[in-house]
């Protein structure tokens, strides 16, 4: 028995965790974001710059999926074997989990820096800054995500 | 920066105001309180005024583009203030008054717009409530005969001759009555009723009861005729609305003009702000504001060209005087990013130069593509070639492109050009398997294969620029003479991290290396526990020593952080990946041949857009959090000039002169 379900459920649960988190952050940022817009349309650009950011968790999700994917003997690699696939099951649930609750952390925390920013724009990187704290914890869990990926293949289990 | 103080006859201030406003090379200071024999001037009516010109020409100008929108390039946000003629500004001055005609006019011809257009809602409501009395063939305001009395009126619920007939004699037996129904449907009856005159008070009652109504505002004419009225009226309104309307838009030409009269007005309202802030004498005027040291004689030159006047420099007090970043043009780019941050106080030390360097390295590592460096370089350089932007968006526009110069640099060493696009088209078209690594002729460092060693060299990278902040911290004491804090505070720990690095690649090499390293550390820590609790009494010496060990957890996360370096670094490469493979997934027909360059374009647009944007917000917080915070206390004040501060228009530099 191979671990190819393992494989793609831990592809699925990468891109699919990671990505909920950032749908919830980005959406609620957008939603305060075009509260300000309806105010003042000039201030776009900020506005896009700060509702962006709790979307990164999706892309490193993305990126997991799309690793273990190429690794994993879908797009290429060989066909994993039982234990590697539940190691890619495994280094899946650290971007997916750590992705999705940073991102919703993080778009609360960009629903308060538009309003910052709106009151008064020189806060603008204030905000910024302030907002990407977050995102570190999501850069962690990627970077232990990753370095298990690329190490699974050459797993003897 | 020196301290300046200009003595002018009153006659000349005109002059030479408009000068150094042109000039922008003095900062004004309002004076609060005048000295004995001076006074202020006030100037807050004229300048009002010509603030309220400016308000006008802004509405003038919104309705304007609201009516009739002007075809604008996306690019032309990056268009620089238009230049003129140091001439011009007469001219434009001698037209001011018209232009602001028109923009009244303009503004005036919007508002009876706006009224036409709140009458035309009352009118459609009038139609809508005449609407059940169409057949009615006298006023709705009838007037009572001399036996005969009139009721005219409707009730909220649906009745036929029948029903009302016997309701209405439910509620008075005694009533005598004719009636005539004119519409009775969706719950609504709408008649008129005829009683005797003597009986009016009493049906009036009884119809009460019932819960009749009168019309809400009855008209002379019959329901007809007035329809009839009222929809002429809503004619001539629209056409009212579509001549005024055409009378704005014969003005749409007019717009470059009150542009110019905008500012115009508002560097008059500048300059008159300014002249209330200024001492007065009977015939002189004071100007006291502080100048670059460099521009002290042209300055001079300048004074005492256009007007009679005495000037007189002295050493600005340090600690009010604002601060003017100087850089050279490879680092001036990134003073917007300082000032972002806050303007260095007078302690600090301008960070721009270290700030410039590492900015451009780090976006280069997380961009870290040879084909979007290249991009960016080409784009931002043609758009600085056509659009001549200003000061601010050029610097903008310049940072990115020094970025880009990195990011091509760092694109060749990560061997990604479009991602793997060179191989990937290369394959896709001669059907072979080759690999970037292959394909180029240098040795290259593939993020995804060598992760481990990517995130150690990262974190090296960002060894050396958190110690060059502590150095910074440690130049900073050191000037200040408070050797103390340079030496342990700064020092002891700068040379504890150097143990740890020294330790770490010991553990890689040699156990002399690792002992070396080791012992560092082990020294370092002696030295901080005793020496850290220097300012504390008695137990609390040692307590604060030891306790400030526990500061390591802060550099530990602060070197975790420049783990972002690898993390985007390989996202902006993998992303590029996935969008090649998704482009060449439609084989090598001709169709396939067209999907593949629209994914192609597409998909790396999107690369570009999130991944520029990643990059760019987690440099700025890498210098921010992990370098700023290491030294740079900020709260400093920008040097403003009191310049021509004005949204359109600028003088041409050579002549202003």
């Amino acid at each position: 028995m191979n671990g190819i379900f393992f494989a793609l459920l831990g592809a699925s649960i990468a891109t699919a965790l990671a990505g909920f988190g950032s749908a919830k952050g980005v959406g609620g940022a957008a939603q305060a974001a075009m509260g300000v817009l309806s105010e003042d349309s000039s201030q776009f650009g900020k506005m896009l710059v700060l509702t962006l950011l709790p979307g990164t968790q999706g892309l490193y999700g993305f990126i997991v999926g799309f690793l273990i994917l190429v690794y994993g003997g879908v797009l290429g690699g060989d066909m994993p074997t039982f234990g590697q696939g539940l190691a890619y099951f495994a280094a899946s649930l650290a971007i997916g989990i750590g992705g999705m609750v940073s991102g919703f952390a993080q778009g609360r925390a960009a629903v308060s820096g538009i309003a910052l920013s709106a009151k008064d724009s020189s806060n603008f990187s204030k905000a910024m800054v302030s907002i990407t704290l977050v995102e570190i914890y999501a850069l962690l869990s990627f970077i232990v995500s990753l370095l298990v990926v690329i190490t699974v293949p050459s797993l003897n289990i | 920066m020196k301290s300046v103080q200009i003595i002018a006859l009153r006659q000349d201030r005109k002059r030479l105001l408009e000068h150094l406003q042109d000039s922008g090379l003095i900062q004004i200071k309002k004076t609060e309180k005048c000295k004995k024999g001076f006074n202020k001037i006030d100037m807050t009516s004229q300048e009002q005024v010509f603030e309220r010109n400016v308000t006008l020409s802004e509405q003038a100008l919104k309705i304007l583009d609201r009516l009739s929108p002007e075809k604008k390039s996306m690019l032309s946000s990056f268009c620089g203030r238009r230049e003129i003629d140091p001439d011009e500004i007469g001219v434009i001055a001698s037209n001011a008054g018209e232009v602001i005609n028109i923009c009244n006019r303009i503004c005036e011809l919007n508002k009876i717009c706006a009224d036409n257009a709140a009458e035309q809602i009352r009118i459609r409501t009038s139609l809508t409530q005449l609407e059940p009395w169409r057949s009615l063939d006298i006023p709705l305001n009838c007037h009572d005969t001399k036996t005969t009395a009139v009721i005219i009126g409707s009730i909220q619920k649906e009745y036929d001759e029948i029903s009302f007939a016997q309701t209405l004699a439910e509620y008075s037996p005694e009533l005598e009555f004719e009636f005539e129904i004119q519409y009775s449907s969706n719950g609504l009856t709408c008649l008129v009723i005829f009683v005797p005159f003597a009986q009016k008070e009493l049906a009036e009652n009884a119809l009460r009861d019932m819960g009749f109504a009168k019309p809400m505002n009855p008209g002379n004419l019959t329901p007809l005729k007035e329809t009839e009225r009222l929809n002429l009226k809503s004619r001539q309104l629209i056409d009212k609305t579509e001549e005024a309307h055409q009378e704005i838009l014969s003005y749409a030409d007019k717009r470059n003009e009150i542009r110019d009269t905008q500012d115009y007005f508002r560097i008059r309202a500048d300059k008159y702000n300014v002249i209330s802030g200024l001492e007065h004498s009977k015939n002189v005027f004071v100007i006291t504001g502080y100048v670059p040291e460099e521009d002290c004689t042209k300055l001079e030159q300048l004074c005492t060209r256009v007007a009679a006047c005495c000037i007189e420099f002295s050493d600005a007090d340090e600690s009010d005087a604002p601060v003017k970043l100087k850089n050279n043009r490879f680092t001036r780019p990134a003073q917007g990013i300082v000032s972002m941050y806050s303007a260095p106080s007078h302690d600090d030390i301008d960070p721009t130069p270290l700030l410039a360097f590492f900015f451009y390295f780090f976006f280069g590592m997380m961009f870290s593509d040879a084909g979007y460096g290249l991009l960016m370089v080409i784009v931002i350089g043609i758009v600085l070639k056509i659009f001549k932007p200003d000061e601010k968006m050029y610097n903008n526009l310049k940072l990115f492109q020094y970025c880009g110069v990195s990011t091509f640099f760092w694109g060749l060493i990560f061997g990604s050009i479009f991602g793997d696009a060179p191989a990937v088209l290369y394959n896709f078209f001669t059907g072979s398997k080759i690999t970037m690594a292959q394909m180029l002729p240098w040795p290259t460092l593939d993020p995804q294969k060598d992760a481990l060693m990517l995130m150690i060299v990262s974190i090296a990278f960002g060894l050396v620029h958190i110690l060059v902040g502590m150095g910074c911290k440690f130049y900073i004491c050191w000037k200040h003479k408070d050797y103390a804090a340079a030496l342990f505070d700064t020092g002891l720990w700068m040379l504890m991290l150097i143990g740890f690095a020294v330790l770490a690649a010991g553990m890689a090499t040699t156990q002399t290396v690792m002992l070396i390293g080791a012992g560092i550390a082990i020294a370092c820590a002696i030295g901080l526990i005793l020496t850290q609790g220097r300012n504390k009494k008695g137990f609390g010496k040692i307590v604060g020593g030891a306790a400030s060990l526990y500061d390591i957890t802060g550099y530990i996360s602060d070197l975790l952080s420049y783990s972002r370096l690898l993390a985007l670094g390989l996202t902006t490469g993998v992303m590029a990946q996935v969008f090649n493979m998704l482009a060449t997934m439609f084989g090598t027909s001709w169709i396939g041949f067209i999907f593949l360059i629209i994914v192609f374009l597409i998909g790396h647009a999107i690369n570009i857009g999130l991944n520029a944007l990643g990059s760019y917000v987690h440099t700025m917080r890498l210098q921010y959090v992990e370098m700023f915070g290491k030294f740079y206390e900020g709260g400093g004040n920008e040097f403003k000039p009191f310049s021509l501060n004005s949204k359109y228009i600028k003088i041409q530099e050579e002549k202003s002169k």
